[in-house]
């Protein structure tokens, strides 16, 4: 109690006192934990809403529904429903089957405007569930008797967010593309905002009509079950004995699973995703903290003889520990109340891009509005304090370390740190890391894994070489001393040589950025590089074609069979590579059945083989498939075997004949022979095709020509498509550029602060060397050589765990993590680049920390 | 052990067979020294010859490695870290040669922390700080932070600082050190008044012999041992 009187009392009297002189560097910190704070909430926030859309349209629309009835493959026929025979008839429960799609409306030039999804529902049947609840959908006061649905053929109800936006009003005509075909609906009833949980992008219609739409006549994606007592919703016992009841009667190759499993599964599609995210803004996070942590030791350094006399007047050394780590608690609290603020914005304007993102790679989304929830904010609020608090701690301690003010005045005093000097623990750090490595993954749900040895011993190796880049910086300045002649650089050569805590304090906080941008420019070259070698490879067809606005590698909707015959009759087709795709089951998660021809694709389709065709054995009894690279991995099928795939007519069993890569899925891909396929999953719908035309034809021609007759097909030539992919990779490494750019900055605003700190300390020396006739100019040379120095010593420690980082990403982490090998590739140009850049800023940040301390004590 | 309890306990500091190296160097070499309450004593002797070394010990910064110190009765070898740290809030003054004022406080709140540190109430502590600053004839720069002051009025605000909770005994190293003639006269003048008036034990040092003046008694140290 005393205690923390006495604290207040100082901070109060001379803490901030020191704020209010201070206050643009105080303002400075306070922008730092906001500003990591906010990264990490606002990436966490709009990670969150680009893929909060998955789970939310089940929300809005089996929100009332509590079980679901699937296929494997995510496809059912309407059959279906008379085969369940005693299910549907039974009076606890109602059954709707569903139809869900993705379509693209069109503007009234035809071009494409937005992507939606289209849900068709029994609508008839839905009006006539008993009070289904508070939040069903209102479709129309005065249609609430059956008739009312009769002649809804080609009739649609869309949200009033997307009719405002598409400029669509009720009864007006609105044009769309579903399976490359154009159609017109009419808008019959646009739904009220009522249900804020209502996605942007749906557009419902009655099933018949929803299934005309998708050309997928007779087909369902799923039978939702609604149960009659809703107040046994939430009844465990309850729900349990009808869910068995439920499967007793189910046909084979159906499911029954409670509702949310879906979002789940959906959510967990996008870990892999989201992981990366995370791992990005934590580093923002870590980032801030060293700043934090520069900037209140340079504090306690400026500080040291207040510190001093107030250890001689008595105050204790717990008290004088407790005021600074009030100050970094007060600082870290309204830096983290800001950072809040920071990072909804910081997530309003960046959901849109990641939005993109995940668009382009997973699932189609739109953005949902950016929530701020409570967790947010305390989330926020916890992280930012805690992560202050922990930066405050080691100049706290420096600071109870400070001898009294007779001590002091003998000369200068570099405290603290000693673990610093402390060869032994960074070297333990570097083996535990390597030993780390030999950690398993860790399974995530849908089939996915996280290297979790990868990450650990990444931070291992970080922080391992950040302790000794201290030795290595000493070593450094002893080999630079031996040459150096003139007094400028032995005095900056014999200061580092001396290697103070502080020295090594600046050159670890940089390692630590060094190695991660080092290593995150290798990941995204090697990336870059292994990707254009696939699409070299990929893009081999003169032109490719498949349904129009559909972007997303995962949407799987697919092509009218009859458009797809008619197209393949052009006779300036030499030969036409139709691909069909399909969800399948694997024993765990879920994963992708194609349909290819196998023939060409074992002979003269190109792929990036990793096994070619052939090389490896078939299992007798199963299927012959090629397969990527992730399906190899994850089924721990690189050397051969066979693997049960559940579809819809049952298990089937592959085998693979040869090994591809593939950067498209991280969930693997099994290719079997079309007719295979088509049996498999009783489906005719092919997901694209790639055109190899006639020698000699005009592509772009062709191309026009397709385009023209066929409006509601993407129809783009090789290049196109490539820039079109290319764009996609480049979106996923934006945000990690942005981030890099971050701690660059930062470490370099680290840099600044440790050198203002250490001659800060060495007041002394300079005064010394002042009086002796040391010019202005020679401080200010001799400084900046020290910062060069130091930023020498960091690009060496930091681009040598940087390899070893790279390493790690591309061989243990990607593998493990997605099944991919990439090509390493150490852009050389980037890393001289880079350390070239590293030891003008230490020089730079010598001059400036210099200038600003001989101004200071002028 | 030389001297006993009792005998102590009429001093206000006695320090007996006090030895002290640092590595190979002996600094001190069996010190014994007793002074009385209100006894003031200047303590001089040549560079290096151990005087600030010998204060530091006696403020418990630096530990004797044999002998005792023993201060108002309290043998400071048997404290621990909170025990010195008390004794030097409550027993101990100290005047340095380079003042070491907290900068950010003003030449009242100066003063005014060595009192807050041992709780005096409020009142009363502004009465007494008023009245020190009158004493040291700064009560018109009260206001007034240490970088606003000239090199003398901060040695006498330290002087302030160090008599403002009552202490035993105060300890000043080299007080006049950093300072002109006159600002040295007046420092000294105000050491002495202070310490006379409230019957406190002073140990200055100085290299100065006409300081010693204001001292009772002169001692010297030389070769570890003083004479
Ligand atoms: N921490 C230390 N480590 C090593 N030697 C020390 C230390 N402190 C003091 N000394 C040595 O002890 C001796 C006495 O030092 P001290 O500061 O007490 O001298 P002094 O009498 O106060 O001298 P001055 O009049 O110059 O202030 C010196 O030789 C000094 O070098
Ligand atoms: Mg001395």
């Amino acid at each position: 109690m005393l205690y923390l009187r006495l604290a207040a009392l100082i901070l109060v009297r001379t803490t901030v006192r020191h704020w209010r002189e201070k206050i643009g560097s105080y303002l400075l910190l306070l922008a730092i934990v906001a500003v990591g704070v906010g990264a990490f909430n606002g990436i966490r926030q709009a990670s969150r809403s680009a893929s909060a859309n998955f789970g939310l349209f089940n929300q809005a629309i089996s929100g009332q529904s509590d079980f679901l009835i699937e296929s494997p493959t995510k496809t059912l026929s309407a059959d279906v429903l008379y085969s369940l025979g005693p299910l549907s008839g039974d009076p606890d429960w109602h059954l709707v089957p569903v139809i869900e799609g993705s379509i693209t409306s069109l503007d009234g030039d035809g071009e494409p405007q937005q992507q939606l999804r289209l849900v068709g529902l029994d609508l008839m049947g839905l009006a006539n569930l008993p009070n289904l609840s508070e939040a069903k959908f209102d479709f129309g006061e005065d249609e609430l008797t059956w008739y009312d649905w009769l002649g809804s053929e080609n009739s649609v109800w869309i949200g009033r967010k997307t009719a405002e936006k598409l400029g669509f009003d009720e009864g007006e005509a609105i044009k769309f593309i579903a399976s490359g075909r154009m159609r017109e609906m009419v808008v019959r009833k646009i739904i009220g905002v009522e249900s804020s949980s209502f996605p942007d992008d749906l557009v419902i219609a009655d099933l018949p009509t929803a299934q005309l739409l998708l050309s997928r006549p007779n087909e369902l994606s799923r039978i939702e079950v609604i149960i009659d007592r809703p107040e046994l919703r939430e009844n465990v016992d309850y729900l349990e004995t009808i869910k068995s009841r439920i499967a007793r009667y189910l046909p084979e190759n159906l499911a029954v699973q409670p509702t949310q499993n879906r979002a789940a599964d959906r959510a967990a599609i996008t870990a892999a995703f989201r992981l990366n995210l995370t791992i990005l803004s934590l580093i923002a996070i870590l980032v801030g903290a060293y700043l934090i942590l520069q900037a209140l030791d340079a504090a306690v350094v400026r500080r040291r003889s207040e510190v001093a006399t107030l250890i001689s007047l008595g105050v204790s050394r717990g008290v004088l520990f407790l005021t600074f780590l009030l100050e970094s608690a007060v600082i870290g609290s309204i830096g983290s109340v800001i950072g809040i603020g920071v990072g909804w914005l910081f997530a309003y304007l960046s959901a849109q891009m990641l939005a993109d993102t995940v668009n382009a790679l997973y699932f189609a989304t739109t953005i949902e509005a950016i929530s701020l929830t409570w967790m947010d904010c305390v989330f926020g609020l916890c992280l930012g304090f805690s992560f202050t608090l922990l930066a405050g701690w080691l100049p706290a301690r420096d600071a109870m370390q400070t001898p009294p003010a007779q001590v002091l005045s003998r000369g200068d005093w570099s405290p603290g740190f000693s673990w610093l000097r402390n060869r032994w623990i960074g070297t333990v750090l570097l083996v535990l890391g390597s030993l780390l490595l030999l950690l398993p993954p860790f399974p995530l749900e849908a089939g996915g894994k996280m290297a979790v040895g990868g990450f650990l011993a990444a931070g291992c190796w970080i922080l391992g070489a950040a302790l000794l880049s201290g030795h290595l910086l000493v070593g450094l300045a002893g080999l630079l001393r031996s040459f150096s002649s003139s007094p400028t650089s032995r005095l900056a050569c014999s200061r580092l040589h001396d290697g103070s805590s502080r020295h090594r304090l600046a050159v670890a906080g940089l390692v630590v950025a060094v190695g991660m941008v080092t290593g995150m420019f290798q990941m995204v070259d090697s990336f870059r590089g292994t990707i254009e070698q696939w699409f070299n490879v990929r893009f081999q067809a003169e032109l490719y074609i498949s349904e129009r606005g559909v972007t997303g590698a995962g949407t799987i909707n697919g092509i009218d069979p009859s458009v797809m015959s008619e197209l393949v009759q052009d006779e300036t087709i030499a030969y036409a590579d139709i691909v069909y795709v399909s969800y399948a089951n694997p024993p765990e998660g879920i994963t992708v059945l194609s349909g290819v021809d196998m023939e060409a694709w074992s002979t003269t389709i190109r792929q990036l083989w990793l096994k070619p065709p052939g090389s490896l054995e078939p299992v007798e009894g199963s299927e012959p498939a090629l397969i990527s690279e992730t399906f190899a991995r994850r089924f721990g099928l690189l050397e051969g075997g066979s693997i049960e795939l559940e579809t819809t007519t049952g298990k089937k069993s592959v085998s693979p004949i040869g090994i591809y890569s593939d950067y498209g899925n991280e969930f693997g891909t099994a290719a079997v022979d079309i007719s295979t396929w088509k049996e498999w999953t009783q489906s005719e719908r092919p997901i694209n095709v790639s055109l190899y035309l006639n020698e000699g034809s005009d592509i772009n021609g062709v191309r026009d020509r397709l385009r023209l007759s066929y409006p509601g097909l993407d129809v783009r030539n090789a290049a196109e498509l490539r820039g079109v992919a290319l764009d996609i990779f480049e979106q996923t490494f934006k945000a990690t550029s942005a981030l890099n750019g971050i701690g660059l900055v930062v470490a370099f605003a680290g840099l600044l602060l440790g050198l203002l700190a250490i001659f800060d300390e060495s007041s002394r020396t300079w005064l010394t060397l002042r009086h002796l006739g040391f010019s202005k100019n020679q401080f200010l040379l001799s400084a900046g050589l020290e910062g060069a120095g130091i930023g020498l010593g960091a690009w060496i420690s930091g681009s040598l765990v940087g390899l070893a980082l790279g390493w790690l990403l591309i061989f243990v982490i990607n593998v493990q993590s997605f099944g991919w090998t990439l090509r390493w590739q150490v852009p050389m140009a980037d890393f001289l680049t880079f350390g070239s850049l590293l030891v003008i800023a230490g020089f730079l940040s010598g001059l400036l920390a210099a200038t600003y301390w001989s101004h200071k004590n002028k | 052990m030389t001297t006993t309890q009792s005998e102590n306990a009429q001093y206000a500091l006695s320090i007996s067979s006090a030895r002290k190296s640092f590595g190979t160097v002996q600094v001190l070499k069996g010190v014994d020294l007793g002074i009385e309450p209100g006894e003031r004593i200047a303590l001089m002797g040549p560079s290096g010859s151990g005087k600030s070394t010998l204060l530091n010990c006696i403020s418990g910064i630096e530990k004797l490695d044999s002998g005792t110190i023993t201060l108002h009765g309290q043998v400071i070898s048997d404290l621990d870290g909170g025990g010195l740290e008390k004794l030097r809030r409550e027993s101990i003054g100290y005047v340095f040669q380079s003042f070491h004022l907290l900068p950010t406080l003003t030449a009242f709140e100066n003063i005014e922390l060595p009192a807050q540190l041992i709780n005096m109430p409020k009142d009363e502590r502004r009465e007494k700080v008023y009245h020190m600053l009158k004493s040291v004839g700064l009560s018109h720069r009260s206001d007034h932070k240490p970088d606003a002051l000239s090199g003398g009025e901060r040695q006498r605000v330290a002087i302030g600082r160090a008599l403002i909770h009552s202490p035993g005994l105060v300890l000043a190293d080299e007080p006049t050190g950093s300072l002109d003639t006159q600002s040295g006269e007046d420092v000294l003048a105000l050491l002495e008044k202070l310490s006379v008036d409230q019957g406190v034990a002073l140990l200055m040092v100085t290299h100065d012999r006409s300081s010693a003046r204001i001292c009772n008694r002169v001692i010297s140290i030389q070769d570890g041992l003083l004479i």
